[in-house]
């Protein structure tokens, strides 16, 4: 279980987040809504390492995440997602998806120089993976086609299949809705039921709020850093202070 | 799509290959042969470095250090020591690569500018030392440096040893490009923010690589001095090391043909374009303004554009269609790490 607890960050005198908590359980989706400005975005970047914590421990397990940096915590199983894809515009498809394996190659800089069995091995399975998982989210028609040439849909569904190329136990999507059609968001339910099925927990930072209520087990909404409400969808819909905020009238 | 270029491509490797092997006996005199040596020593230095410009994103200017570093080892460890040659080119190498692990564990975690100022301080220092040093290098006087032994000790024979290495270097820089070691460095050049999102410890792959071209600046400090026979501190000078650069930005960021084609021409031009000698550092400034101003990804992308539109495009569709149980059967692999 990766939890939160009691967390609180700052820049300068603004307070971004105050004593929030919450938890991620495998198998299951977690939705994080709030208005602009309420703190998700930074929550998450605490989660994945960006930021250091001010206050309050994050926990995987037992094992307290506070002073893990980013690739340490990403190695021990949480992935994620950006707003605004961060891709290898001139690789291909396939290429992006395959970093996302770094963690299950192997083989160092020597080994890789003098292209050692190890590497060819690493190769030949990361590639057959990261392949299924391209064709599993959707992108079976662009494996070879560059990065740079993708539409923004389909950005977003390969950084998701970079980020399950970890093998994650936990998955932060970071508005992974924003820009996308009706029938995309669609799609993505799929994808992101799928994962949660597999036993993946996953945290939605999302504005589409019908969406979140739909395909999420919790829902935990932020207001000005602060928790306004957690709960099952039906009851963080209702209550009157999320409604106040940001659900409007 | 595939059938020919898969044909094709082993046949322009192979006949590049056997070109250059065959190189002495196609050369009209001498000095064609030297200035093939000259290529070669100088490609050396720029594959390694090709890794930390081209790929890694880091702009080291200072490279032209690490090759005096390795040149002054080559001549003191053989003219004063008399240690066999070969052995003084693996001691280059070695030193190389130390002198790298000193200036990038530092430097490597400064944002790029600074970095670039740190190897541009660098060589300076190093230049600044040469001189000063005098008991140990000649200071302004210079050093002779000795030729390899035989088979490596004629023109022919030392061209095949330079050719070898670089061959050697070639294979070496183009598997770390194109395996997963090229996918991550590539990553550290876009995007430090993804890189570190599935786990790469970004400065700890700069450091590999920045070490790994300060082997090979080294060994082609060493190559060098050999092939000039004599050495002094006006050999090492910062142009030099901005030269090396200008090759790569020029061949194209993320490509080993580009910056190698780059090395070539920029070495060979001047010299068989009489002009353009005059120019001189004027001529290598012009390069770079056009080609950062006008193709900022470099004569390598160029190419490799031009051979993807000569490639038939199917209709493209764009449209994302997921497959559950595929996806489902992919993440199942998963099993068993927990």
């Amino acid at each position: 279980m990766l939890k939160v607890d009691a967390v609180s960050k700052h820049f300068g005198g603004l307070i971004a987040l105050s004593e929030v908590s919450l938890d991620l359980r495998p198998g299951e989706i977690h939705g994080l809504i709030g208005p602009n400005g309420s703190g998700k975005t930074t929550l998450l970047n605490m989660i994945s390492g960006y930021y250091p914590v001010d206050a309050g421990t994050i926990r995987l397990d037992d094992h307290v995440l506070n002073d893990d940096r980013v690739p340490e915590r990403a190695l021990r199983g949480i992935a994620r997602t950006f707003q605004k894809p961060r891709l290898l515009g001139p690789l291909s498809v396939l290429d992006n998806a395959m970093l996302g394996g770094w963690r299950d190659a192997q083989a160092g800089f020597l080994a890789t120089a003098f292209l050692l069995p190890s590497v060819w091995r690493d190769e030949r399975e990361l590639r057959v993976r990261a392949r299924e998982l391209l064709i599993g989210v959707g992108l079976a028609h662009a494996l070879d086609r560059s990065a740079n040439l993708l539409e923004h849909a389909e950005q977003r569904f390969l950084e998701i299949a970079r980020g399950l190329m970890l093998r994650p136990r936990f998955l932060l999507l970071d508005e992974p809705a924003g820009g996308l059609t009706p029938t995309e968001i669609e799609h993505l339910g799929t994808v992101i039921t799928t994962l949660r099925d597999a036993g993946i927990g996953i945290l939605l930072v999302e504005h589409h709020t019908d969406f979140v209520f739909r395909i999420c087990n919790r829902v935990t909404a932020l207001d000005l850093g602060r928790l306004v409400r957690h709960g099952t969808p039906e009851e963080v819909r209702n209550d009157p202070e999320v409604i106040r905020v940001y659900l409007g009238g | 799509m595939t059938d020919r270029s898969h044909i094709l491509r082993p046949v322009a490797l192979l006949a590049g290959v056997a070109f250059l092997v065959l190189l002495p006996f196609l050369v009209r005199d001498q000095y064609q042969l030297h200035l093939a040596q000259l290529i070669g020593v100088y490609w050396i230095l720029i594959a390694g470095l090709n890794l930390v410009v081209g790929y890694s994103g880091q702009l080291s200017v200072g490279h032209v250090g690490l090759l005096a570093v390795g040149a002054y080892a080559f001549a003191i460890l053989t003219g004063r020591y008399d240690v066999s040659p070969v052995l003084a080119l693996g001691a280059s190498g070695a030193l190389g690569g130390l002198c790298g692990l000193v200036l990038g564990l530092p430097s490597l975690r400064l944002p790029g500018f600074y970095f670039a100022m740190v190897t541009l301080a660098f060589a300076v220092i190093i230049n600044e030392q040469s001189v000063a040093q005098t008991e140990l290098t000649g200071g302004g006087v210079g050093l002779p440096a000795q030729g390899f032994s035989a088979p490596f000790a004629s023109p022919q024979g030392f061209y095949w040893l330079v050719l070898g290495i670089s061959a050697l270097v070639t294979w070496l820089t183009w598997n770390v490009a194109h395996k997963m070691w090229g996918r991550a460095i590539i990553a550290v050049r876009d995007s430090e923010v993804a890189a570190r999102s599935v786990g790469i410890s970004v400065y700890r792959a700069k450091l590999i690589v920045f070490v790994f071209s300060g082997v090979t600046a080294g060994i082609a400090g060493a190559l060098f001095a050999s092939l000039q026979t004599y050495i002094t501190p006006d050999t090492f000078v910062f142009e030099l090391g901005l030269f090396f650069f200008t090759c790569i930005i020029i061949g194209g960021r993320g490509s080993i043909l580009g910056p190698f084609i780059g090395t070539v021409v920029l070495t060979a031009l001047p010299e068989v374009v009489a002009p353009l000698a005059k120019l001189g550092n004027f001529f290598y400034g012009l390069l770079l303004l056009i080609v950062v101003l006008l193709i900022p990804e470099g004569f390598g992308r160029l190419l490799t554009q031009a051979m993807t539109r000569l490639k038939p495009q199917a209709a493209e569709s764009k449209v994302v269609a997921p497959d559950p149980a595929r996806l489902k059967a992919a993440l199942g692999t998963r099993a068993g790490n927990g």
